[in-house]
């Protein structure tokens, strides 16, 4: 029981997820500087490697700010239910061996609501700030979510039927039973597929609609300053981790690889954040590569070019099967 | 949901304050107005205070990007009133510092475009090539923004040594650089669905509405007043004037992209056929104009720059008048942001469609503004605008 | 041809080429190269002044003074109004004025912006 507590709350759990999601938020930060060109981060710490820490940190102690007009329920349960919400969907990722901390037939499948809860909850941020621009960041946050969730679900899902498992330890197991990760084969189209959906779930570039800054400023989170701002940022470097976790879980073999008898859970650590390192490069390389889409374009975009292959896979996957 | 949104005059697209009044329904605009008048800095009325010499590094501050246009206008301008005319090394020197500077400016806007268009990687890429024309204007000029290099009579420094080869190797950099970027942008699918059938305007909406400059020939209308009107020896520097005719934001990058390429050409040609002999006349710095009135046109690189000054033969203008291209073009703005049929705009659309006339709000904000509704009219004549300003006119220390 | 992601090769590339910035106010300061010509703060050379008060009356942006001193008159230069135009280098007559390569000008006290 103790044990399971100290699990929860320190490695693999809450502590470790929010040190690992502030490190790939650096991680991100300087691929995206690197590929322009620039230096990113370099003042925190060695390569700047405390900046997302240093940032938080400073968001945090800033005053805390209720507008008027403002729902004061709604402004002040989101940010406390984001970040929330995407631990405990961070508490699924098999950090430290084949299952999560949690794990159940259809863990998958709880993941994937959980993400969808989360968008809702950015809905109800946005129009609980009761501002124009953030009214209308949160109507496009729930009209994107139309467009990627069912293609980030189907890619999703035509793996588990590939592993005859709708939890992330049978996929995972799978993987490592084959001897051959999911992604070499058919399920590279469901690995492309992930990763564009996965990059408008997460809301960056080429589907920051949501909170497009040069369009409506910041979007949703336009009224949101201090802890709550530092809270919803908290909450886009959690699902970064879940994202990348997931794609590196799913699509990479999750945290199997050669192991030294004894040393497992740390050698499960370490190849799990390399693996999930490479998801979040190529996240990082995707925005680089693109401009803003608007809302209606990349609507129609989901339903043309995701849709489709991600039907056809699920098809093939059964064929195959 | 039909509520009006306000862009500006604080707004992260544009640095300047600019209001834009949107009514929208759901992300639709049906209906947009616009404002400019945050900004009045009052410069017309200081350069009426000053001698001739300190009003030139006056005017280079109502703009800082288009500086070099603007300080040729001036010195254009009051060369005309005392009836001189800079030699032609200077008109060449005037060319290369001018043509550099709607290099930089292109470039700044071409990043800044793709910037508000989400495409950071671009941005980046594009200001960081501009720094490397930003160096040469540092080189030329002794300054990276505010050349100073214009002077009544001329220009204020000769070609330092060894300055042809770095100009020279910069061009060429500029100019593969520009061309892989062009590439870039033609292939690019988020780039053209964003620009491609985006605030169009008609080649007739932008003749009515006076529209001028690069945006005024990506509608596809041949116009330029280096070509109209060759003020600095241009007549002598083949060019040609980039027109695109698909007449929405896509065509002004495009235009934009293109022109900078013939900017590599034209300074490489005043390179090339550099006269010699002075860069400057002679003209003491405190002196008496003539009485008479002159106006001078410059393609400055968001559109014709047009000054107009009125001498009473004293050591200081009249009155001076500065027409800033951005005032010109704003009032297009509207006509695009209108929906209308199947043109449909979006509130995504704005930062592109705004962007794409390059706007400068601190250059324009000094208008006066009609009311229309109130039906309430007035006649200002010239005398009566100096007349205010006079009545407070404050002598120098 | 539309190809999305044209950019690739060049952001992969650019992963492995030197940075553009360079970390000015922290390292590399060396690195800054400022050409011949530069327009910094203003230097001033009290024995060739001659008190003509030329710089005085050409400057936009009135940052000169006059003062009277021991030899006569002389300008005092303000640089946080200069705006490094210049032009009273240009116009002094024995080149008292001359514009430096210094362009760090950032003082906590008036004093030190004040060119004597």
């Amino acid at each position: 029981m103790i044990e399971k507590i100290l699990a929860t709350v320190f490695f693999p759990g809450a502590i470790f997820i929010l040190a690992v999601s502030l490190f790939y938020e650096w991680v991100d930060r300087k691929l995206y500087a690197r590929f322009q060109n620039r230096v990113g981060p370099h003042l925190a710490g060695p390569f700047g490697l405390f900046q997302p820490i240093a940032d938080l940190i400073k968001l945090l102690s800033k005053e805390d700010i209720v507008p008027m007009a403002t729902d004061r329920f709604l402004f002040t349960l989101t940010p406390i239910l984001a970040p929330a919400l995407i631990l405990f969907a961070c508490m699924f990722l098999p950090v430290a061996g084949p299952s999560g901390i949690i794990s159940f037939e259809g863990d998958l499948i709880a993941v994937i609501a959980l993400l969808s809860i989360y968008t809702i909850t950015v809905y109800l941020a946005g129009e609980g700030s009761n501002n124009r621009f953030a009214s209308v960041g949160a109507v496009r946050a729930a009209v994107q979510l139309l467009g990627y969730e069912i293609p980030l679900t189907l890619s999703l899902l035509s793996v588990a039927l590939a592993a005859g498992s709708l939890s992330i330890r049978g996929i995972v197991e799978a993987q490592a039973e084959r001897g051959l990760w999911f992604i070499a084969g058919i399920q590279a189209i469901g690995f492309a597929i992930f990763i564009i959906a996965s990059q408008a779930e997460m809301e960056r570039i080429p589907f920051d609609i949501p909170e497009a800054e040069q369009e409506i400023v910041a979007g949703w989170e336009v009224e949101y300053s201090g802890k709550r701002l530092a809270l919803f940022r908290l909450s886009k470097d959690l699902e970064l981790f879940l994202l990348s976790g997931l794609g590196a879980a799913v699509f990479l073999g999750g945290p199997i690889g050669p192991v030294i008898p004894g040393l497992e859970p740390m050698l499960y650590t370490i190849y799990f954040i390399l693996k999930s390192i490479i998801v979040l490069a190529i996240f990082t390389l995707v925005r680089a590569l693109f401009a803003r889409l608007r809302i209606d374009q990349m609507v129609s975009f989901s339903w043309r070019y995701l849709m489709p292959p991600a039907m056809i896979l699920i098809i093939l996957t059964e064929v195959i099967m | 949901m039909n509520f009006e949104v306000p862009i500006g005059p604080q707004h992260p697209i544009h640095v300047e304050p600019l209001m834009l009044r949107l009514k929208v329904e759901g992300e639709l605009i049906v209906d947009a107005d616009v404002d400019v008048s945050y900004i009045h800095r009052g410069i017309e009325k200081a350069l009426e205070l000053r001698p001739y010499i300190q009003g030139l590094y006056l005017v280079e501050r109502i703009c800082g990007i288009c500086n070099a246009a603007q300080s040729l206008c001036y010195c254009l301008n009051v060369e005309q009133l005392l009836g001189k005319e800079a030699p032609p090394r200077a008109r060449y020197l005037r060319i290369v510092v001018e043509e550099l500077s709607r290099i930089h400016s292109h470039l700044l806007w071409l990043g800044h475009y793709l910037h508000t268009l989400g495409f950071e990687t671009l941005f980046m890429y594009f200001w960081r090539d501009r720094e490397r024309v930003m160096d040469m204007l540092e080189l030329i000029t002794g300054n990276r923004v505010t050349t100073a290099y214009n002077t009544i009579g001329g220009v204020r420094r000769d070609l330092p040594p060894g300055a042809e080869q770095k100009l020279r190797r910069t061009l060429d950099y500029i100019e593969e650089r520009v061309r892989y970027y062009e590439k870039v942008i033609d292939s690019e699918p988020t780039i053209l669905a964003r620009t491609q059938r985006v605030g169009i305007l008609k080649p007739g909406d932008a003749v009515r509405m006076g529209v001028t400059g690069p945006h005024l020939r990506a509608s596809g209308i041949k116009h330029d007043v280096r070509l109209d009107d060759p003020y600095s020896g241009h007549d002598e520097i083949p060019f040609n004037v980039i027109t695109w005719d698909t007449c929405d934001c896509y065509a002004r990058v495009k235009v934009r992209l293109r022109e900078t390429s013939e900017c590599v050409n034209m300074i490489r040609y005043a390179l090339d056929h550099m006269p010699s002999g002075d860069y400057r006349l002679k003209i003491p710095p405190f002196f008496k104009a003539p009485p008479g009135e002159s106006l001078s046109r410059v393609e400055a690189p968001r559109g014709e720059l047009v000054h107009y000054s009125i001498s009473d033969g004293g050591d200081r203008p009249y009155r001076y008048r500065v027409r800033t291209p951005t005032l010109a073009n704003l009032l297009s703005v509207v006509e695009m942001l209108r929906s209308r049929g199947d043109y449909e705009v979006y509130i995504a659309d704005v930062p592109a469609i705004l962007g794409g006339i390059d706007p400068c709000i601190c250059c324009s904000a000094r208008i006066l503004i009609t009311d229309e509704a109130k039906k309430r009219r007035m006649i200002t004549t010239l005398d009566d605008i100096i007349r205010f300003s006079r009545g407070r006119r404050v002598e120098r220390r | 041809m539309k190809v999305p992601g044209r950019l690739v090769a060049e952001a992969l590339k650019s992963l492995f080429r030197r940075r553009a910035t360079i970390l000015y106010p922290y390292r590399e300061l060396d690195k800054v190269h400022l050409p011949e010509g530069f327009r910094g703060r203003i230097e001033f050379d009290r024995s060739k002044c001659i008190g003509c008060q030329l710089c005085f009356r050409v400057c936009p942006a009135k940052a000169i003074e006059i003062v009277d001193d021991e030899k006569g008159k002389r300008p005092i230069f303000y640089i946080y109004r200069c705006i490094y135009c210049a032009q009273c280098a240009e116009v002094c007559p024995t080149k008292a004025i001359s514009m430096s390569k210094i362009f760090e000008n950032i003082a906590l006290r008036k004093e030190d912006m004040v060119v004597r």
